[in-house]
């Protein structure tokens, strides 16, 4: 069954849309965004604190903990993880699985390999943030700000190698655009690992989720437009999907 | 007062949080079970689970759980990693001998899939059980890399890319769900108020 997953960009206290990585705009306070996003059937909710890294601040536990009240399906939290003790609190405030970025591209790897040792691969999300050019991808981090001269390919393969247990691979280019999804990015990605991949970035209408999951065959897609603007919803989706011969949990 | 179900909170592992809101949903009178002590406190233990087999299995032996377990009177549901701990031998980063408490041991899934199994999924039922009355034909989250091979003590089979896996134990007070009841929406609640229903046998 393909994964429907509601994807919330968090600049605390408001969930956001980042506009192509760059504007901000305000969607609502993130526990009634989630709680409306649940009610409509997501298999999933990804909380992003995408400030959190920027700007070297503290993981706010108070307000994850607010953020995922009566949420019973799995709620995953990223945004700043630099350290064990991160996931453990993460857990303790009501993460199922942690997602790490930055930290691990930027500056040591070798924490995705405890985690999974510690937590379980299971529950190691990294999440990637891919910038193409005339023939490669480049891993980026904090929301398309910063380079690593990292490629795609070759850390998607590394962070499986070091126990990751899911990717989520958003697309700098395609990102808030809501011109479909980077197809050849997603496609080349999952079949180079054998671990789930959660195609972000680039949902504008439906057809462009029945395209992603028909093209790539991601283990889920994760949306936010178009649950933002009201362009459809989790349900409405998940029929589409399934009426295209996708599927999904209904 | 009186509870009806403790979880046991061991160490690091475990997404214990989720747990609790999932059987207070389900009306349960919860308690966070800090030490082998606060064990006679309770009619039933949840052992969650978040973590691997080995992690779990040193956390439980460094909070003194180990035996409290054991020797524990009452029922036990295991939840992921809490049932897989329950068993005999674990593969998951290097040998480690589990609770022995159910038959089996807890290997890699192997199948042409990805892995770990992430996701919403169905049920078989292969036995019967008072824990999933009712909820037989919903859909459970799983989220796991490892499996529990059990021949003996099987409630229920999941299939996942063409393989078939153990997806929830029963054997006398003895239970476990390979699923997360705590994040499979309503049925997942069900499932709660179906355990704190149940009485121990024998």
């Amino acid at each position: 069954m393909t994964r429907i997953i509601a994807k919330l960009d968090v600049k605390p206290p408001q969930v956001v849309k980042p506009v192509h990585f760059e504007g901000l705009r305000k969607i609502g306070l993130p526990n009634d965004v989630a709680l409306k996003y649940y009610a409509q059937g997501a298999d999933e909710i990804f909380y992003i604190d995408i400030v959190a890294s920027l700007y070297r601040r503290e993981i706010l536990y108070k307000e994850i903990e607010a953020a995922c009240q009566d949420i019973f399906v799995p709620f995953a939290v990223g945004g700043g993880v630099r350290q064990l003790d991160d996931f453990s609190k993460l857990f303790h405030s009501g993460a199922d699985k942690v997602v790490i970025n930055s930290y691990a591209l930027q500056d040591d790897p070798t924490i995705i390999d405890a985690a999974a040792a510690r937590f379980g691969s299971q529950s190691v999300v990294v999440n990637i943030e891919a910038k193409k050019w005339s023939n490669w991808w480049e891993c980026y981090s904090d929301c398309g700000r910063i380079q690593s001269k990292k490629s795609v390919l070759e850390w998607v393969k590394e962070v499986e190698e070091r126990g990751a247990g899911e990717i989520i691979l958003q697309s700098v280019d395609t990102d808030g655009r809501r011109r479909g999804f980077d197809l050849e990015l997603i496609s080349e990605v999952n079949q180079m690992v054998n671990i789930p991949v959660v195609a972000a970035s680039g949902a504008g209408k439906p057809e462009d989720v029945l395209s992603v999951i028909k093209e790539a065959n991601p283990s889920g897609v994760a949306i936010s437009s178009l649950l933002h603007y009201d362009i459809t919803t989790v349900l409405d989706l998940k029929k589409y999907l399934q009426d295209n011969g996708v599927e999904v949990a209904l | 007062m009186s509870y009806d179900v403790g979880v046991v909170n061991y160490g690091m592992a475990g997404n214990t949080h989720s747990v609790i809101k999932a059987l207070e949903k389900a009306g349960a009178k919860v308690k966070l079970l800090n030490d082998p002590e606060s064990f006679s406190t309770v009619p039933r233990i949840i052992l969650p689970g978040v973590g691997s087999y080995k992690e779990g299995m040193e956390e439980l032996h460094d909070d003194g759980f180990i035996e409290a377990i054991r020797n524990y009177d009452g029922l036990v549901l295991g939840i992921c990693v809490g049932m897989q701990v329950l068993s005999y031998l674990g593969y998951e980063h290097g040998l480690t001998k589990g609770l022995n408490l159910i038959s089996g041991e807890v290997k890699k899934i192997e199948c042409s899939g990805k892995v770990p199994h992430m996701g919403f999924n169905r049920l078989e039922m292969i036995g019967e059980s008072p824990l999933l009355e009712g909820i037989e034909n919903e859909l459970f989250y799983f989220m796991h890399s490892y499996e529990l091979i059990n021949y003996t003590d099987i409630l229920a089979l999941t299939e996942y890319a063409n393989h078939k896996f153990v997806s929830a134990v029963s054997t006398g007070n003895y239970m476990g769900v390979q699923f997360h009841p705590e994040k499979s929406r309503e049925a997942g609640i069900q499932l709660f108020k179906n355990f704190i229903k149940m009485e121990k046998v024998g």
